[in-house]
Formats: C-alpha cells, structure tokens, sequence
C-alpha cells in the first residue's frame, strides 16, 4: 500500500511536470522508454527501463501507449526511443507483409525493412512467444484426446468455443483455422471480454477457449496449449524496437537489452502477466522482482 | 430630427426603379411622387404590386437601381443607412418583436441606440405604451411570447415612433390580425397620426382599409404609379378601369360606407343641426339626415372642422 | 469502489488533467468554430460542404486520427486537444450555424429597419436569440469531449482514460470504475450544467 501511493505519489509529480518538460530527451544518459497499454508490454516496457536505470541511463517513461500506430509514430516523432514489439505485429500490422512461419526469417525482415523505412532496428528477440492459440482444460484434453489444432478441427462439433469477438472475423482468427485447418465448426461459439473467457472455460462453460500464449492462467490454471501444427499464426517474439539515432547515441543500450533478452520466456511471461493481471500487483513491482531474481541488478 | 415634437418630413420619389436579381420585370418601374409632410399616404394594390418594394426604399432596405428618394428633401442615398433608418419608424407585418427583450427593452431600442439618457427612456416608454392604449405599469416587463397579436403590434407601433421619427414606414401592420383587433387598430393609428403630425407611409392591400386611413392613396399596378390622390378624387374619378375595379367605385352603397364625413365635408361654417365626427362614414351622416337633421358639424377631436350637408353626400357619390 | 477511494489523490490529478484537456479543446474550438458556424450560416452554399467536411472528420475513428497526430506531433498534452477539437467542430459549427438560420427573418428585418448595425444585429440579436441552440452543441460537444478525452492516455497525456484502458488491459475492473465513475459524473455534471444555462437564456 505504501509503494502504491508512493508511486501515485510520484506518477503524479511527473505528471503535472509532463507539460513543464515536454521537450525530448534529458540529461546526456536519458532515455525515453514506450510500451502499449496491455500487461505484458507495461511489464517488459519496465524491464527494459528499469534495467536501463540500472546501468545509469535517465529513464523517462512513456508506457500505456494505445496502439502499436501510436506507438510508432511516437518512435518516429522522436517522443520515445525504444518499446517492446513483437516480432509478428512488425511483420503484419506495421510492413502489412503476408505472415511467415520461420522466426529468424521475420526478424531478418522486419529488421532490414525497419531500418529503411523507419530509421529504427530490432534488438535481439526475446525467445518469448506471445502467439494466439486455443488452449482446453486438462480435463477436456484428456477426454477428447487433443494436443493439436488438427486433433481439434474434427473434435469441434462436440464442442463449444469461448473466444473474444474480433476472433470470429479475423483472418488470423476462426476464418483462418477453418481455412489452413479445415472443420473447426464448433457445436457452440461464445464470444466473452478478454478476462472472462477464462472463467467460462473454468466453470465448464466452454471446453475451449481462444486465448495468448502467455496468458498468465495458461500456468496458473495449469491448461493445455494446443499445438498449431500446421503453422497458422506466425511467431510473435518479443524484442526491443529502437531508434537508431538513439542507439547511436548511446550504444549501451543494446548491450543492456540484448542482455536481459533470453531471460523473457514463455514461462516467466506468463508468471508476470499472472501477477499483474490477477495479483494486482504493479506491473514495475513484478518487473523489479524479475530483475532480481535474474541477478541483474 | 432633433426636435422632438418636430412635425413630419416630407418624402418625394423621383423616377425611382428598382429591379430585383432574376426578375423578369422591374419591382417598382419610374415611380414620381411628392408626399407632404405630416400626411397619411397609403400605398394601394395587389400583392406584387411594388408597394412593399416602394415603401423599403424609403429606408433603404431596397436600394433603386434608378432614381432618387428624398426623405425631408435629403437624397437618402447620402445618408449612413443605420443614421438614415434610427430617424425612419418601420412597423412590419410580422411584427418582429425580439424575443429575448421585455416590452420596455423593444421600445427603448431605438432610443438608446441615438443615446437617450436611462430616465428620458424609461419616460418615453411610459408615455408610448400609455398612447398604444398598454398599461404601462402592466406591460412594461412582459415578454413578446405573453402578449396578443394585436398586443405584440401595439408594441411594435410604440417601438417604431419611440424616438419621434419624422416618418413612419407602415408595412401592412394589420395584415396579421383578426377583423376586429385590426378595426381597433386603424382608429388608433388615425387618432396616433393625428397627435403625432409624422408623415405616414402605409402599405395594404385592403381597400376598406385605405380608405378608412388615408389622406392620400397611390395605387400601384406592377410596379407603377396609377393614381395618387385623396381617397374622395379616387373613388369619384378613378383614372384607370383597374382602379375602378380595385376600389370598385361604381357600388354606391359601398362608397357610402368607406367615405367619410371628411372627404365629403365643405370647410365651412353655417348653422347647423346635430353634428359628427370626422372619421364617421357617409352612411352614418345619410342616416343622421334621414332622420331629419339639415346641415351637420363635423367635428374632430372635439373641433368643428367643416359642415356637411346631404348635397355634398350626393356630389361625392357623383360627381 | 475500493480503489477509487485508496487512489484519491491519483483520481484527483486524472480528473484535472481530464478537465484541462477539455477544457482547453472547448476554448480553442469555440474560438475556431464560431467564425466557421457564422460563415456557414451566412454562405449556405459553403455552409453545406463545410458541414460535409466537418462531419467526415467526426466519423474518422479517434484512434486512428490519434495515431496520424503523433506522428507529426509528438506525444502529450496537445495532440489529444488537436482530437478532440477537430471531433467538436462538427456539433459546434452545425448547431451555430442552425442557430443562427432559426433566428426569426421578422425579427432581423425589424432590427435592420430600425438602425441596427450589423454588429449590433449579431451580437444583440442573433447571438441571444441562437443561444439556446448554439449551447445545446456546446453542451453536446463538450459531454462527447469527456468521452473522447479518456484516449488522451494512448498518448501519453493523462486523464481518467489511463485508469480505464490500464483496467480494461489488466482485467481489473475497480480500476476501469476509478477512472469511468469520475468521467461520467464530470460528463453528467457538465450536462446538467449546460442544460440550466440553456434554459436561462431560452426565450
């Protein structure tokens, strides 16, 4: 409670400040640390301050940022040096390329067309994998002898799917599973806010439900991830996105991110995302706490 | 302009003509006429005449494409319009009260815009509200929206004389009102004239109407002069068969009842037996001679006038 | 609930920087969209187009045009102003404009006939009699306003909307009621504000 309203405390001060330094940059070690505005990224985007910090470097924090346009045109405006993005979203919603399936092969992509198109480039990717996937209860699985989505296709008319709405149109969503997969006709679809498809499938509800593969109930809840064995969704790893004048400026900063980069895995992600989103802790607490134990501070 | 109870100006046309854009014909066509100071001129004929046109050039709100208008011998073109129009009364059909002023606010308009001091308006208002027959102490802080129609024009009658224009600029105020609100409001506007001695400019399209206001009538006919002469000179010789249906002179018993004592009268003194008033009709004097009077006085306002006798009913139903 | 009240003095700062960002949109577009509304009353035959125009920008998703802003504008306090100004000309200059067309003629032409200058006619007649209307777009544009405002905070710029969005993207929904409670109460208030103004001034 004490660090809550000290961090209230100080989020206010910098707030009101906001308009008093408006201009870019600070000191000579300064720099200006975005993230859009959903768990995961408010956490990486602290790791990555905070680790910056922890080398000496002036952190201004521009997180909460509302898309991944914003967020690069902030990049590109010179508001923020580097956030988190994912490999796939690069690939797919910023270049607009058609989606690939090998991971090294989008970040040689997205970091050659990057560095042409928006003056930025793509620090080591994190083996973190925010990918979509559909993910059943021990229980289901076990019964219904599912551990792929192919498995899964013929198995859908005995079951019902709890997914959040924008999955149902998107091509990278039921369309495109029906479409690569075949079947996928569900007896049952039932469309849920992001938060509530998992109670659904926790209270018997649905037998499956759409999900992120860094979702923190994955592990909380001890569920099983269908493997996407014929490849529908690309790989969406996570990496520090960075002007290159910025890292030119300051060339340690790639030595600090490439640094922490291998320990944000899957596992640890969604331990993160777990306790931000249902233990209610801040989402700088659970980053200072994962520095820790990674003994990098 | 500057005396307040300065008597009316005179308004002369000259050769005035105005064309509006897209029209096929001129609005009002070569129009000349003189109006004498403090007379009550009406401006006669058919909706499309050029009456209204007419009358709005006298203030500018038409501006001719040819000719001259002189208010009090002034060529109004010369005059700053908002100047011009602060010393021309202007009472229109709808009225135009503004909404969001009280009664006393709508009649101080013009006032406070020639910068009277705040008692001499409140004083003036007091005054002219008494005049238009309202309750001063009634009406003062009412609003448009809470008054009658013939109300609302009593309002806008004491709002167009409130700083004692030299003309007053009449667009078929009464057009708007039931029968016997508008017959309630001619014999005011007479007896206001009258007080007033402003020069009178009135457009209707109401025969009955024109004749029982006017000293002088000018029929217009698309856009020109047809006549212009007192209502007796028009009824008994009217220059043109549209006048003649326009006013429809040939029905006698008609004629007995628009004209009035006064048209026919001889300013005159003599015995008389009985007397009348000036604004009554010919029918009233026929019926006052019926029933035996000889020779009657006209009178107004309590003044005998001139004399009328039942020859001079005869001469002015034929002349 | 509970967060709300542990998160006072942060509640407190949002609600400011909310009203400021409001605030200040609502001053610079009343100062744009009064000429517009006038011109588009007095020109109906740009008042027509300009409304068109003006109404396209109104139904451009805020984000998107959020998004274009950054890039030429960078991230803070007036990048969302720019927003929300643009998405309230169309209500203010519309109801400006109809206004000012619903004015009686007769009332008008009396004034004019009675020696009323231009400017007088505008501001002593026009602008009483347009007011009630003039103010129901200002009281609609200004309540739309504290809705838009909350995406002040995809750009960096404070506001009840980072409680809301960093609620929603944490599934904490005390948090999203921190930040939509103060937002409605502000939006009612403002509302129940403008209604009794324009009910003071209508005639």
């Amino acid at each position: 409670m004490t660090f809550t309203r000290r961090t209230a405390i100080a989020s206010l001060g910098a707030t009101l400040l906001l308009p008093a330094c408006a201009g870019r940059g600070g000191g000579a070690n300064a720099v200006a640390v975005g993230s859009k505005n959903f768990t995961e990224a408010l956490v990486i985007g602290e790791i990555y301050a905070q680790s910056l910090e922890a080398h000496g470097f002036t952190v201004r924090r521009r997180l909460n940022l509302g898309s991944v346009q914003i967020c690069m045109a902030a990049l590109q405006h010179g508001d923020i040096d580097l956030y988190p993005e994912y490999t796939g979203t690069g690939l797919i919603d910023v270049l607009h390329h058609a989606p690939m399936q090998d991971p090294a092969a989008i970040y040689r992509t997205v970091k050659s067309e990057y560095k042409k198109r928006f003056n930025a480039t793509w620090l080591d990717p994190s083996p973190m994998n925010d990918s979509q996937g559909i993910v059943a209860t021990q229980a289901v699985a076990r019964r219904y002898g599912l551990k792929t989505l192919s498995q899964l296709a013929t198995a859908a008319p005995q079951l019902r799917l709890a997914a959040i709405a924008e999955f149902l149109g998107r091509q990278d969503g039921l369309p495109g599973l029906q479409r690569v997969y075949g079947g996928f006709h569900f007896k049952d679809v039932k469309t849920y806010d992001a938060g509530l498809k998992y109670d659904a499938l926790l209270h018997g509800d649905a037998d499956v439900a759409q999900a992120f593969t860094t979702d923190g109930q994955i592990g909380a809840n001890n569920l099983v991830l269908l493997e996407d064995d014929k490849h529908l969704w690309p790989p969406y790893n996570v990496a520090p996105v960075v002007r290159l004048d910025a890292l030119k400026a300051h060339p340690q900063i790639a030595t600090v991110l490439n640094g922490i980069a291998p320990m944000i895995t899957d596992v640890a992600a969604r331990s993160m995302n777990y306790a931000v989103d249902h233990g209610k802790q801040d989402p700088a607490t659970v980053a200072a706490q994962f520095l820790k134990e990674h003994a990098l501070h | 302009m500057s005396d307040p109870a300065s008597a009316g100006a005179p308004v002369r046309f000259e050769s005035v003509t105005v064309r509006y854009p897209n029209a096929d014909r001129n609005a009002v066509d070569d129009v000349s006429f003189a109006i004498p100071a403090g007379s009550f001129t009406v401006f006669l004929g058919p909706s499309g005449c050029g009456k209204s046109t007419l009358l709005r050039t006298v203030n500018r709100l038409v501006v001719p494409r040819n000719g001259t208008v002189f208010v009090d011998d002034a060529d109004v073109a010369g005059i700053a319009p908002e100047r011009l129009r602060r010393g021309i009364g202007y009472v229109i059909q709808a009225v135009g009260l503004f909404g969001h002023m009280t009664v006393a606010a709508n009649v101080a308009v013009v006032p406070e815009l020639v910068g009277w001091d705040r008692q001499r308006v409140s004083a003036r208002v007091d005054e002219l509200l008494a005049l238009v027959s309202l309750d001063p102490a009634r009406y003062r802080n009412r609003y448009p929206r809470e008054l009658s129609g013939g109300e609302q024009q009593r309002v806008g009658v004491a709002r167009a004389i409130a700083a004692q224009p030299p003309v007053l600029l009449m667009d078929e105020p009464f057009g708007a009102v039931d029968a016997i609100v508008r017959s309630a409001l001619q014999d005011e506007t007479r007896r206001i004239a009258r007080s007033l001695k402003t020069t009178i400019l009135f457009v209707t399209h109401d025969v009955d109407e024109a004749l029982r206001l006017a000293d002088r009538i000018v029929v217009l006919r698309e856009g020109r002069l047809v006549q212009y002469d007192t209502p007796l000179a028009i009824l008994s010789a009217p220059a043109t068969e549209y006048v003649e249906r326009l006013l429809d002179t040939h029905d006698v018993v008609r004629r007995l009842t628009l004209l009035r004592a006064r048209d026919a009268m001889r300013t005159q003194t003599g015995t008389t037996s009985g007397s009348i008033d000036a604004g009554a009709s010919l029918r009233e004097s026929l019926n006052a001679f019926l029933q035996g009077a000889e020779n009657l006085a006209v009178t107004d306002d309590g003044a005998t006038i001139g004399v009328l006798a039942f020859d001079d009913i005869r001469r002015a139903l034929h002349p | 609930m509970n967060y709300l009240f542990t998160h006072l003095p942060q509640v407190g700062i949002y609600t400011l920087q909310h009203l400021a960002l409001v605030g200040t949109s609502l001053i610079i577009a009343l100062v744009i969209a009064l000429p517009l509304g006038v011109y588009a009353a007095r020109q109906r035959r740009v008042g027509r187009p300009l409304l068109g125009v003006l109404g396209a920008i109104y139904t451009i998703p805020s984000l998107a045009l959020l998004a274009v802003l950054v890039r030429y504008n960078g991230l803070g306090f007036w990048t969302p102003v720019i927003v929300l100004v643009a998405y309230a000309q169309f209500v203010l200059v519309r109801n400006i404009a109809q206004g000012l067309l619903g004015v009686d003629p007769a009332q008008l032409d009396a004034a004019r006939g009675l020696g009323l200058s231009s400017a007088q006619r505008f501001w002593r007649i026009e602008v009483p009699l347009a007011l009630p209307v003039m103010l129901g777009g200002v009281r609609v544009a200004t309540v739309s306003m504290i809705a838009i405002a909350t995406l002040a905070a995809y750009a960096s710029a404070g506001g009840l909307g980072t409680f809301i969005f960093e609620g929603l993207s944490r599934q904490y929904p005390a948090e999203t009621l921190a930040g939509s409670i103060p937002a409605a109460i502000l939006a009612i208030a403002v509302d129940a504000l403008f209604r009794g103004i324009e009910r003071a001034v209508t005639v």
